[in-house]
């Protein structure tokens, strides 16, 4: 038994040193194969950080009265506050209300001139609240419509509901673009597995039906065929590793640079992630290999 | 040793390639079955190797009942017959001492035996110096030889050669002949399917003659009579 396999691997290991060529054609197909699944797994993860920033910025305004008194106002945060649909409610005072609209608004000089002339601050304090979960912006809402404060000057949330349904809406064709994209890729990346792997055993077929007629068993003409598709996919999941993080490393500083205020970082996701991901492609497509290689052999075997 | 019973093979739609062919090759014979091509002499070849099921009949080679035997035990049946034939079967990408090594490691004979065996073999048939020698790097007589060696090494009791001398010239067929005919004298059945009048007429040995699948003669002493 233990010969048995000492043999196996050596005849394999024999096999792709002598069908070389064929050897590095099988293994980059798999390389653009797994580039490609790990390509698509960044696109996933960036376009998923795209709309989680997207959601980072989306929070409720509630205007209160300019002459409310502060035990009012302390109430109605409070209240929010409680409320299993809050993550944070924050209280924007009139003044600093100002302060924010002047270094908004520091490069229009018409706007700036138009409050100087009003002679008292316009603007009103305001709570500025976030969901926990966009999903549940719609309670939220409701809820706060229940809250009868005399601190509350205006609660008037159209508006983020089209945002909050045109998001929704994003989302979902986001996510249902990729899944049907990821199952176009895992169908060609299958489809290119076996027939790397149909077209090595076809050129094969004459030494497979000699290895039958000198009295080979089954095993015997099998095993080295999945021990060579087995050192394939190693080698070209190897491969892509070393392309891919360098790849990433490239690709970071650009991601940092359009996403601004939002910490992204795909080579962490990557390492952090990394048996999984890494663990997972292999077997899956040690597992389509070992399939595709023993419907050939059976196919091309017959002797 | 041999034995076919009324064996008859047809072929899909109707093609008759043996028709109720029975015959008795005993222990230690030369025997040579002889016929125009598409005779049926290369579907006896394949019946008694277990390559090809014969549609009604008995197979029977060196105790086995090929007719019965089951897929499981067809590689064993093949350890024990040696085969040979015109296109030599050699595994190009192995070379000649790797080849004949082959036909031993499949069965898990140790390594220690097969460094004995596999010199021992080549020298019989004379290819002791081209033994790391590629298929595609000798001539077709030698390639031959390391077929013939290959065939060899389990020391068969019966040997098949199918046309071994189908691609070889004059000189190249009297040495396989010649070779054929030495591992007859150590005891090996051999069996020699040729179409190779000179060949068959020179051995003096017995000849089975077919003609569109029936045999038509069986001569002890016999001679090329199409």
């Amino acid at each position: 038994m233990f010969l048995s396999l000492i043999r196996v691997i050596k005849f394999s290991l024999q096999d792709i040193y002598r069908n070389i060529w064929l050897s590095l054609v099988t293994v980059t197909i798999l390389i653009l194969a797994l580039f490609s699944v790990n390509m698509l797994l960044t696109v996933e993860v960036i376009s998923r950080a795209a709309i989680d920033s997207v959601k980072e910025k989306i929070d409720i305004n509630l205007y209160l009265k300019a002459d409310s008194r502060e035990e009012d106002i302390l109430a109605v945060k409070s209240k929010v506050s409680n409320f299993e649909e809050t993550r944070e409610v924050r209280y924007i005072s009139k003044e600093e209300a100002m302060e924010k609209f002047n270094e908004k608004h520091k490069g229009d000089p018409e706007i700036l001139e138009a409050l100087k002339e009003l002679n008292d601050n316009p603007l009103t304090p305001t709570l500025v609240i976030r969901a926990k979960d966009i999903d549940q912006y719609g309670s939220l809402i409701a809820k706060i419509n229940d809250i009868d404060s005399p601190a509350i000057e205006s609660r008037n949330f159209n508006d983020h509901k089209t945002i909050l349904k045109k998001i929704d809406a994003i989302t979902a064709k986001v996510s249902e673009a990729g899944a049907i994209i990821s199952l176009i890729f895992v169908l060609i990346t299958a489809l290119l597995v076996y027939n790397s792997i149909r077209v090595a055993i076809y050129i094969h077929r004459r030494e497979i039906g000699i290895m039958r007629l000198v009295g080979a068993s089954n095993s015997f003409i099998k095993m080295p065929y999945l021990v060579s598709s087995a050192i394939y996919t190693l080698a070209g999941l190897l491969a892509v590793i070393a392309v891919f993080f360098p790849f990433l490393g490239l690709l970071q500083p650009y991601l940092e640079a359009f996403f601004i205020d939002y910490n992204i970082d795909i080579i962490s996701y990557f390492s952090n992630n990394f048996l999984k991901i890494f663990g997972l492609q292999f077997l899956a497509l040690a597992a389509v290999n070992a399939i595709a290689s023993l419907i050939a052999v059976s196919k091309y075997s017959k002797v | 040793m041999i034995k076919l019973l009324n064996v008859s093979k047809t072929y899909q739609p109707d093609i008759k390639a043996l028709n109720q062919v029975t015959l008795h090759i005993k222990p230690g014979e030369f025997v040579s079955i002889v016929g125009q091509s598409g005779t049926g002499k290369t579907t006896v070849i394949k019946a008694l190797i277990g390559e090809e099921r014969v549609s009604s009949g008995k197979v029977i080679i060196g105790g086995w009942d090929v007719t019965r035997i089951k897929p499981g035990d067809v590689p064993f049946l093949r350890r024990q017959i040696g085969v040979i034939f015109q296109d030599f079967k050699l595994l190009p990408k192995k070379n000649l001492e790797e080849n004949i090594a082959f036909a031993l490691q499949v069965c898990g004979q140790a390594p220690k035996k097969i460094k004995t065996i596999v010199p021992h073999v080549m020298k019989i048939v004379g290819l002791e110096d081209k033994m790391r020698r590629y298929p595609n790097e000798v001539s077709g007589g030698e390639q031959q030889r390391a077929a013939i060696a290959r065939a060899l090494v389990h020391r068969p009791k019966i040997l098949l050669a199918d046309e071994p001398t189908g691609n070889l010239d004059s000189l190249n067929t009297k040495d396989i002949i010649d070779l054929l005919l030495k591992i007859n004298k150590f005891g090996t059945t051999v069996v020699l399917v040729t179409h190779n009048r000179e060949v068959v007429n020179r051995l003096k040995r017995r000849v089975i003659t077919l003609d569109r699948g029936c045999l038509i003669s069986d001569q002890e002493c016999g001679k090329y009579i199409l």
